[in-house]
């Protein structure tokens, strides 16, 4: 028999905040001290109340825009209550009876086409804190840091059906959530964490089969290979009966290559939700959704298709391009600034990309800006600054963002000079002191020419405009 | 309310109670059916839930991290603190 | 326990706070073992206005465990008795003229009860005038710091002081709510609600006989059922928030760690058991109970609609009435013998006291008798509060 796999996926997904959603503490947790991050509130004291992070909302709604929801114009946040040393207040607050957004709609492409998920909704929460199992053999360690960091968790109906599907899904997500500035998505850090709902049915049957629920999955390589596993698993019992597949969470081992039953308490699940009494309603005016759809990004199609009609650029250009909103942002700025989209293209993908990979940034940490690298490229095509003086002063606008190109150039002696008068008494200098390079030359080795003229490039600093350094050098030797 | 029901909210509530307090508890909930009784008298079928007695509606903050309390001053009343971390048994995963 | 410590101050004015309220230079134990000891990073934002203001803090004053009994027996210190009568700490400070005012968080109607048994004056302002921040939390959708003092004049000035927005507490009203207190306008009608008459002694009808007696008010007897339903829904609102609110002391963060166990579960368990008492445990197992997934609709969404049509019952009162008057106690003073012979007494003795708490409308308790009255009509109150 031919089986079917039906997945549905919980992400959660950790927002770019400044501070934690309900308190103001830091809500940069990765990589801090223990316990560095944290108020009486986020450690579970008791006296502070919650009063919620406005740009939470503000990310939360436009998370809910990008993947095709509807905003709910009142959202309320509800108290989820169970005892785990990760979450200091014995409950974590969250949305049950009114998410900020429902019913939307994410386009994958995989090698079978085009292809719709339904999203069934969106709700913003608080996340929990880090335990630490390898300190010591008989203690776990607590660190509240990530308590009350914000997430949204993204609930998607079960329209999923094979790890390739699941992927795209992923990164789509990972995608727009970018493109809309408001996470990292990046599951190395714990910004982007996923679970995996899956079951299995004989194909063409409308009925769901036993669900399982999978855990701890830290890389999107784990997660083809746990629901390759999980797959395989359901299948092989089903087919040969070799198990009884119950409704379970499961923990997936990436090491072993095997998922586990997780122990489950008798009470588990029983969160008894309550609408929080500290936090009011939180009533989403027109204003309010207005500014914050009218401040989303361009869908990244959208943006590939205009870079290749109203830009001109390539495939290529443009598919690198628009890997990232902080790219797109700078390139379309640097276009605007330098009126040159093409030659812009060329210096994102050159210079700006290799000096990110170099410094191994992701390309949204880019913070030169637009302007000034389009100011930059003016410089150049303009025969003021040489090219491998540029790449410095751009090197120098990574390190400070707030540099001015031209100001930059002028101060650090990266202006081409005009004084015919020096680069002649270069060449001289250069031609006298090397006989054979000239003989050389004289004697057919074009190779010969393009060392003298490298030193002479050399001695005026690539300060010289490169074809009438060239055109005073063949004469110079010419007249010799 | 029976033995049965109450175990599960002690092990729900981390509690663990004595028989007679067992016994208070099921006769504090026989007590409470009367309750449940004025409370039916009362018609709510077409009336809103009503969680905040006052009609106030988005109470925000601005996104401005500040960190004014130090963590040697929160663990200082601490049972078991370790390297700034605080301690429990083992937890298995 | 009376106090739970004590300060001595060079004020003009000195304030003590009830246990409830978090102090850095003070212990703060709300009434229970678990927080023996317990020093907060935080202080009551009241008590800090307070004491910008001149004010001087001068001592903590004992509390039942977090606040939920009649007049404080559940402390962990013990019940305060004379001659078998159940004391309040609050009260029998202001009685022994040690302070001027108490400050206190009104979770079930202690602070009135006491005031209602020894001829204070007390005030329970409308929700969200008064910060909440750096109180205790228990029963956050009704509960409200209030005051205590010997007479009216000294609750107003005090509440005067202590009321306001603040950014730190997300139910706090803004100003611009807070100043429709000044509009209040004098009460001329009072309603007293004959069902909330049932059950109390002849020493509470007397109370209420006196006060109609020296107020130059018309005084209407009406029936309200609705009214007199708000203890079932109270208790379920407030064991319920109680519970959430309290399962923060587990014994890993701060408080008492039970000295044996054998894994984090015991670790919870133990700790909780040993340090939670009779009262609060039940409360929490009750409240746990009514937001089980098979209760919540029936039970506590009920009483979150049952809350709405109290609210809406006040109001068709309030169009005809400017106040109501109802008892704060159902007798003149509690004996040892009433908590022995039911722990759970609290329960049902705030009949009294609920509909104030379920509603967050401002109450006033004077002469013995309680006057309820329209959202930020509290000041009016304690002006008629001042004649009784």
């Amino acid at each position: 028999m031919k089986y079917e796999t039906v997945i549905g996926l919980e992400v959660h997904v950790e927002l770019a905040t400044q501070s934690k959603i309900f308190c103001s503490c830091s809500a940069h947790s990765y990589g801090a001290e223990p316990n560095e991050h944290v108020c009486p509130a986020c450690c579970g004291m008791p006296g502070m109340l919650p009063v919620v992070n406005k740009r939470v909302v503000d990310y939360g709604m436009k998370a809910g825009l990008m993947l095709g929801c509807h905003i709910n114009r009142v959202t309320t946040f509800d108290k989820k209550s169970y005892y785990y040393p990760d979450l200091p207040a014995a409950y974590q607050t969250t949305q049950w009876f009114a998410p900020v957004a429902v019913n939307g709609l994410v386009e994958i492409e995989t090698s079978k086409g085009k292809k719709g998920v339904r999203i069934k909704q969106i709700h913003m929460e608080e996340d929990a804190g880090k335990l630490v199992h390898d300190i010591r053999e008989d203690t776990t360690h607590v660190d509240f840091n990530r308590t009350s960091v914000p997430l949204i968790e993204i609930v998607s109906q079960p329209d999923l059906s094979s790890a390739e599907e699941v992927v795209a899904y992923l990164d789509r997500l990972k995608n727009l959530l970018r493109y809309a500035r408001v996470a990292e998505c990046e599951m190395a850090h714990g910004t982007m964490r996923c679970d995996v709902n899956l079951s299995v049915r004989p194909e063409g049957s409308d009925k769901l089969g036993v669900r399982t629920e999978m855990k701890n999955m830290n890389s999107i390589e784990a997660i083809k290979r746990a629901i390759e596993y999980e797959t395989a698993r359901h299948i092989d019992a089903l087919e040969n009966n070799t198990e009884v597949l119950v409704q379970e969470t499961r923990r997936w081992d990436d090491i072993k290559g095997k998922s586990f039953a997780m122990r489950t308490k008798e009470t588990a699940g029983d969160y008894r939700y309550f609408p929080d009494p500290n936090v009011m309603p939180v009533v989403i005016d027109d204003n309010w959704f207005d500014e914050i759809k009218s401040s989303l990004p361009e869908f990244p199609e959208v943006k590939r298709e205009r870079y290749m009609s109203e830009y001109g650029l390539g495939e290529y250009d443009t598919e690198q391009i628009t890997k990232s909103i902080a790219l797109c942002e700078c390139f379309e700025e640097a276009a605007k600034t330098c009126g040159d989209a093409k030659n812009a293209a060329n210096w994102i993908i050159s210079e700006v990309m290799s000096i990110l990979n170099l410094r191994q940034m992701t390309y949204d940490m880019l913070t030169v800006s637009g302007k000034s690298l389009g100011e930059l490229i003016t410089l150049v095509s303009g025969g003021k600054v040489g090219r491998a003086n540029a790449k410095k002063i751009l090197a120098a606008m990574f390190d400070d963002a707030s540099i001015n190109p031209e100001e930059y150039a002028n101060a650090n002696g990266f202006v081409i000079s005009n004084d015919t008068g020096l680069i002649d008494k270069v060449v001289k200098e250069v031609v006298e002191s090397d006989p054979k390079s000239v003989a050389d030359y004289k004697g057919g080795k074009e190779k010969a020419l393009m060392a003298l003229f490298g030193r002479c490039m050399k001695e005026l600093k690539g300060n010289c405009d490169p074809q009438t350094l060239r055109k005073i050098l063949i004469e110079y030797i010419d007249k010799i | 309310m029976d033995r049965v029901i109450l175990r599960r909210l002690e092990l729900l509530n981390q509690l663990s109670l004595t028989e007679t307090q067992k016994d208070e508890v099921i006769a504090f909930f026989a007590d409470r059916e009367n309750d449940a009784k004025v409370l039916e008298n009362i018609d709510t079928s077409n009336v809103e839930r009503m969680v905040h007695v006052m009609p106030v509606m988005t109470v925000v903050r601005e996104d401005i991290p500040s960190q004014p309390f130090s963590r040697d001053d929160l663990q200082k009343g601490a049972p078991e603190t370790d390297e700034g971390y605080w301690c429990v048994p083992r937890v298995v995963e | 326990m009376i106090y739970t410590a004590k300060k001595d101050v060079n004020s003009a004015c000195k304030i003590v706070a009830e246990d409830m309220l978090l102090t850095t230079d003070m212990p703060t134990a709300a009434g229970s073992k678990m927080l023996d000891g317990y020093m907060s990073l935080l202080e009551a934002e009241v008590l800090t206005i307070l004491k910008d203001k001149g004010y001087g803090v001068c001592g903590k004053a004992d509390v039942g465990e977090f606040a939920i009994d009649l007049l404080g027996e559940t402390s962990y210190n013990g019940a305060n008795t004379a001659d078998g009568k159940l004391l309040n700490s609050s009260s029998e400070i202001l009685k022994a003229n040690e302070a001027d005012a108490v400050i206190a968080l009104d979770v079930n109607g202690t602070t009135r009860r006491a005031a209602a048994q020894n001829g204070l004056v007390s005030v329970k302002p409308t929700y969200g005038t008064v910060s909440r921040y750096g109180t205790v939390p228990v029963a956050c959708s009704g509960e409200t710091v209030s005051v205590m003092a010997k007479d009216a004049k000294t609750c107003r000035k005090v509440l005067d002081d202590i009321a306001g927005h603040d950014d730190k507490d997300g139910t706090s009203l803004p100003e611009s709510e807070i100043a429709k207190k000044a509009d209040a306008k004098e009460i001329k009608r009072i309603a007293i609600i004959n069902d909330m008459m049932a059950d109390v002694s002849d020493d509470v009808k007397a109370n209420i006989d006196s006060a109609v007696a020296k107020l130059d008010v018309e005084v209407v007897n009406i029936d309200s059922s609705v009214i007199a339903s708000s203890r079932p829904a109270w208790n379920i609102l407030m064991s319920a928030e109680l519970c959430n609110n309290v399962s923060r002391y587990d014994g890993v963060k701060y408080g008492h760690r039970a000295e044996k166990f054998s894994g984090i579960d015991e670790l919870y368990t133990n700790s909780r058991t040993e340090a939670f008492g009779d009262l609060l445990k039940t409360a929490i197992i009750f409240g746990s109970e009514t937001l089980s997934t098979e209760n919540y609709m029936k039970v506590y969404d009920k009483a979150l609609r049952t809350r709405r049509v109290i609210v809406e019952e006040f109001a068709k009162i309030f169009a005809e009435f400017d106040a109501v008057m109802i008892p704060a106690c159902s007798k003149a003073f509690y004996t040892e013998d009433d908590v022995k012979a039911d722990k759970y007494v609290s329960y049902k003795e705030n009949f009294y006291t609920a509909p104030a708490s379920i509603t967050g409308l401002p109450a006033v308790v004077a002469g013995g008798v309680q006057l309820i009255g329209k959202a930020f009509s509290e000041n009016a109150l304690l002006e008629l509060a001042s004649k009784i």
